[in-house]
C-alpha cells in the first residue's frame, strides 16, 4: 500500500524528472537524429540490420498482463493504429506482445489496470453496437469504432480518449522502438559520423528513428 | 598500462595518494605521475576499463529488452534516487550507484538529490561534458556582496591552467569574445542548425547584451596529434556519451588522463577501497596515509604516503575529512574553522521557457549533436534594482520534432502512420542554470547513529534553495518567455518547478577555500590551513557555484594544486 504523500512524492519525482529530461533533450542533443555517413567507423559501427522475426500470426498463449484474447484484441487495435504499408506494421512486428511485457516490467498497476479497463471497454461497445466482441468485427467496423473512441464522441467520453491516447502512445513507442520501425519505417543510424546543421528535407522523407539514449 | 596497475595490499610509502578517480582525482594522479611521482589512485568502486566494460554502448533500443528503460523492481530497490537523473537508462544504469547501499538522510522539510558514481572514471562517465571557464565577475562575486567568503584566486590565477587543461581534454567551442566568459583552447565549434543560426542573428539584433553562442564541450571535434595518440577519435556525434564511449571523444578519466597517467609507469591503483578515513599524526601534524574497507569483504587495510589529495566528490570528500577525528580534530579532520560541511550548493535547474519556430520545414539536420547553445549569464555586474543576486544562464537548442510529438493526436491508420514518419514542427527552448547562494545553513553532516554497510555514519542534508534561488528563477522563466516571443516565436510557454538542491548534480562547497583559516578549510592552492599534506580539489573546495558548469574548474585547480605541491614538497615544505 502507498501513503498519500508517497504518491505525492511519485508524481512530483515524475513531473521533475520529465521536466529535467526536456531539459537534457535540449542541452543534449535533439529528438531529431541521425543520417547514413559513408565514413568507416560509422560503418563499422553500425548496427547489423537482422530480418525481423516477423509474428503476423494471432497470438496463441496469455501474456504478464493481459489474457490471450486480450492480446488477439490488442493485436487488432495496434494493426489498426499503425498498419502495415511499404513497411510493416505494428500488428506484424508484436508490438502487442511487447506492451504487455512494458507494462508488468516498468508500468504501475494502476496504469496496467487503466489498460485492461479500456480494451474491457472497447468488448463492450463493440458487443452493445454488434452483438460480437471487438476482435471478431471487419476491418471497417474495428476502424469506426476506434476512432469513435480516438474522437471522445458517441460512446465514448473525455476520459475513455485520454486513456486510448495513452495506449497510442504505448503502440508508438514499440513500434518506433522496434527494429522495422525505427530502421525501415524512419532511418536509423547508429554511428552519424559528426553532426551536420542542416540537409534537405522533404515530406516523403522520414524522420529520424535513432535518437540516442533519449528514447 | 603496467601489469600490476591494480593493487590490493601494500607496504609501500606512496609520493601521493589521490583519493578519487574521477575528473579531478584523473587529473591529480596525471600530473603527480608525469613528474616523476609514485602515486597510489584509490577508488571505492569497481573497475571499468575503457571500451571493455561499456556494456551499454551503441546497443539499438530493439536491443534492448526493455527498449532503453529500466525495470520497475530494480529502480525500486536499487535506484530509487538514481532514476531521477535524466541520463538513467538501460544503457548507462551500472554507472549510478546503488540506492540500497548508498543510503542517506535530510532533515524534515529539507530535500537533496544525491546522485552517486561509485566506479573508476566516477562521474567522468557521466557528466554532462558542458565546460566553462570561470571570470573575473565569478571569483569576486562574494566579495562584492557580502554572501560567502572571498575566493582566494582570481582569473589570472588559475587562467594559465585552464589553457593546460583544455589542450589536454579537448574543449569544443567558438571564440565568443565575452567579458565574462573567457574564450578557452578551443577544438572548432559544433555547428548550429538553421533555426538557431537564424535566431542567434536575432538575440544579436534585439539583445546584443545576450548573445546565444554553441556550447562549449569536452568533445573531440578535430582531435590534435596529443588526441590521436591517446586513442582518441573525433565526435561521431551519436550522443550516447554516458553508456561509455570507445572513440574516446568525451574527455573521461578512462579517454584522458588515465591512460596520460599510467603510460608513466608511476600509477597504482587501489580499486574496491573506500576510504573510511584519513590517518593523522598529530606530533607531526601530518597524514600519513588512509584507512580502507574493502568494498566487497569489508575487511581493513591502509595505505600510506607523504601527501594526500582528496578528489572524491564533494560531499565524499568532506564526508572522509569528517569522519576523520583526532584529539586536535574532534570535529573533523582540518576543521579548526568549523566550516567544514558548510555552504553547500548545487545549480538550480527550475525554470524554463519553449516554443515553436516557423518555417525551415525544407530542412533537417544530421546526426546527434551532444551539446546544445547556451546563453552565458547576463546579469554578471551585480545590480540592486534586479530583486535577487547573481544570475544564470540560459541553456537550449532547436531541433525538429518526430514520432514523440505526434503520437497523442487524434488518427488511426496509414494517414497517422504517414505523420508519424514525417519531421514535425521546429522548437526551440531555453532553461535555466541559476547561481545558489553560499548559505552557512546549507550543510551536509554525519548521522549521529545511521552507518552504511561499511561502518561509515550515513551523511544527513540540510539543504535547500532559498528565495534568492527562487525569485532568480521566476525572473528567468519570465525572461526567457519574453525573448523567445520578441525572436518570433509562437506558441511560447513558460514555466518554473520547485525541484531540490542536488539534481544538477553540481554540488559544490563544504570545504571551502578562502584567505582566512579562522573561516575556510583550504587555502589559494587548495592545501588544508591546518595540516601542509592535505589537499582537496575537487567542487568541495569551491566558495561559490557562478553559473558555469564546474567541473573544468575542478580540472584546473587540481592541475595548479599538484604543481603547488610538487614545489612545496621539492622545497621540504610539506
Amino acid at each position: 500500500m502507498q501513503k498519500p504523500q508517497d504518491e505525492i512524492d511519485t508524481i512530483n519525482n515524475k513531473s521533475r524528472r520529465k521536466f529535467v529530461r526536456g531539459l537534457s533533450l535540449l542541452l543534449g542533443g535533439s529528438v531529431t537524429t541521425a543520417l547514413l555517413s559513408g565514413n568507416a567507423l560509422a560503418v563499422a559501427m553500425a548496427h547489423s540490420i537482422t530480418s525481423v522475426s516477423t509474428l503476423n500470426s494471432v497470438p496463441t498463449f496469455a501474456g504478464k498482463i493481459f489474457t490471450l484474447s486480450q492480446l488477439k484484441q490488442l493485436q487488432r487495435i495496434c494493426a489498426i493504429v499503425i498498419p502495415k504499408s511499404d513497411t510493416l506494421g505494428a500488428a506484424e512486428v508484436n508490438t502487442h506482445g511487447f506492451i504487455d511485457n512494458q507494462l508488468f516490467h516498468c508500468y504501475e498497476q494502476a496504469e496496467q489496470d487503466k489498460m485492461i479497463t479500456l480494451l474491457a471497454l472497447i468488448d463492450d461497445v463493440a458487443k452493445q453496437q454488434f452483438s460480437l466482441p471487438f476482435f471478431s468485427l471487419n476491418d471497417k467496423q474495428q476502424y469506426a469504432l476506434l476512432t469513435e473512441l480516438d474522437l471522445g464522441i458517441n460512446n465514448f467520453d473525455e476520459q475513455q480518449r485520454t486513456d486510448f491516447k495513452s495506449l497510442k502512445q504505448l503502440i508508438c513507442f514499440a513500434y518506433y522502438t522496434s527494429e522495422v520501425g525505427a530502421s525501415q519505417e524512419l532511418r536509423y543510424l547508429a554511428v552519424p559520423g559528426g553532426y551536420k546543421g542542416s540537409i534537405p528535407y522533404k515530406d516523403s522523407d522520414a524522420s529520424w528513428g535513432s535518437q540516442g539514449l533519449y528514447y | 598500462m603496467t601489469e600490476d596497475l591494480y593493487i590490493n595490499n601494500s607496504k609501500e610509502v606512496y609520493d601521493a595518494i589521490v583519493i578519487g578517480s574521477g575528473i579531478s582525482g584523473g587529473w591529480a594522479a596525471k600530473e603527480f605521475c608525469e613528474r616523476g611521482f609514485k602515486t597510489l589512485m584509490i577508488e571505492r568502486g569497481r573497475v571499468v576499463e575503457h571500451k571493455k566494460d561499456y556494456i551499454g554502448e551503441n546497443k539499438a533500443p530493439w536491443q534492448q529488452p526493455l527498449r532503453t528503460k529500466v525495470d520497475n523492481l530494480l529502480v525500486k530497490q536499487q535506484h530509487h534516487i538514481q532514476q531521477q537523473c535524466y541520463a538513467f537508462t538501460d544503457a548507462t544504469k551500472h554507472f549510478f550507484g546503488n540506492d540500497k547501499d548508498l543510503p542517506y538522510t535530510t532533515t524534515k522539510d529539507s530535500n537533496f538529490t544525491w546522485i552517486r558514481a561509485n566506479q573508476l572514471g566516477g562521474k567522468s562517465l557521466l557528466w554532462h561534458r558542458q565546460s566553462y571557464r570561470w571570470g573575473e565577475y565569478d571569483f569576486s562575486a562574494n566579495k562584492n556582496d557580502g554572501h560567502g567568503n572571498d575566493w582566494p584566486i582570481r582569473y589570472q590565477d588559475i587562467e594559465s591552467w585552464y589553457s593546460q587543461v583544455e589542450k589536454h581534454a579537448g574543449i569544443s567551442g567558438a571564440l565568443d569574445n565575452l567579458e565574462n566568459l573567457p574564450d578557452g583552447e578551443f577544438l572548432p565549434p559544433f555547428e548550429m542548425n538553421s533555426p538557431e543560426k537564424a535566431l542567434q542573428a536575432k538575440f544579436a539584433e534585439l539583445y546584443p547584451q545576450r548573445p546565444l553562442i554553441m556550447g562549449r564541450t569536452a568533445h573531440l571535434t578535430k582531435p590534435t596529434q596529443l588526441h590521436l595518440s591517446q586513442g582518441r577519435v573525433q565526435c561521431q556525434a551519436r550522443d550516447e556519451c554516458q553508456a561509455g564511449c570507445s572513440f574516446g571523444s568525451y574527455f573521461s578519466t578512462q579517454s584522458s588522463t588515465l591512460p596520460a597517467a599510467a603510460a608513466t609507469n608511476n600509477l597504482h591503483i587501489a580499486p574496491n577501497s573506500v576510504v573510511h578515513s584519513l590517518i593523522y599524526d598529530e606530533g607531526s601534524n601530518r597524514i600519513k596515509g588512509v584507512r580502507i574497507i574493502d568494498n566487497e569483504d569489508l575487511s581493513e587495510r591502509e595505505y600510506f604516503a607523504k601527501v594526500v589529495f582528496v578528489c572524491a566528490s564533494t560531499i565524499g570528500s568532506t564526508q572522509i575529512l569528517m569522519n576523520s577525528t583526532s584529539k586536535k580534530f574532534p570535529n573533523g579532520l582540518a576543521n579548526s574553522s568549523g566550516v567544514l560541511g558548510h555552504y553547500l550548493m548545487d545549480h538550480n535547474y527550475n525554470a524554463g521557457a519553449s516554443g515553436d519556430i516557423d518555417g525551415f520545414e525544407d530542412e533537417l539536420d544530421r546526426g546527434r549533436r551532444p551539446t546544445g547553445l547556451i546563453m552565458p549569464n547576463f546579469y554578471y555586474k551585480p545590480d540592486a534594482k534586479r530583486g535577487f543576486l547573481r544570475g544564470y544562464a540560459l541553456a537550449g537548442g532547436a531541433y525538429r520534432e518526430g514520432w514523440q510529438s505526434v503520437q497523442h493526436q487524434d488518427g488511426l491508420g496509414l494517414e497517422y502512420k504517414n505523420k508519424l514518419k514525417q519531421a514535425g514542427k521546429w522548437r526551440f527552448g531555453l532553461y535555466a542554470q541559476g547561481e545558489m547562494l553560499p548559505r552557512f545553513d546549507n550543510q551536509m553532516r554525519l548521522h549521529p547513529t545511521l552507518k552504511d554497510k561499511w561502518g561509515i555514519p550515513q551523511i544527513e542534508f540540510d539543504c535547500r534553495f532559498s528565495d534568492n534561488e527562487t525569485n532568480m528563477m521566476l525572473d528567468a522563466a519570465e525572461q526567457a518567455e519574453k525573448m523567445l516571443k520578441a525572436v518570433g516565436l509562437v506558441n511560447v510557454s513558460s514555466g518554473v518547478t520547485h525541484g531540490p538542491p542536488g539534481l544538477a548534480i553540481h554540488e559544490l562547497g563544504t570545504a571551502r577555500m578562502g584567505r582566512d583559516p579562522k573561516t575556510s578549510i583550504l587555502n589559494a592552492y587548495n592545501q588544508s590551513h591546518d595540516i601542509p599534506n592535505l589537499f582537496v580539489t575537487d567542487g568541495a573546495s569551491f566558495c561559490s557555484s557562478a553559473v558555469q558548469n564546474p567541473s573544468l574548474t575542478f580540472m584546473a585547480l587540481t592541475v595548479r594544486a599538484v604543481d603547488y605541491c610538487v614545489k612545496e614538497m621539492n622545497a621540504k615544505r610539506i
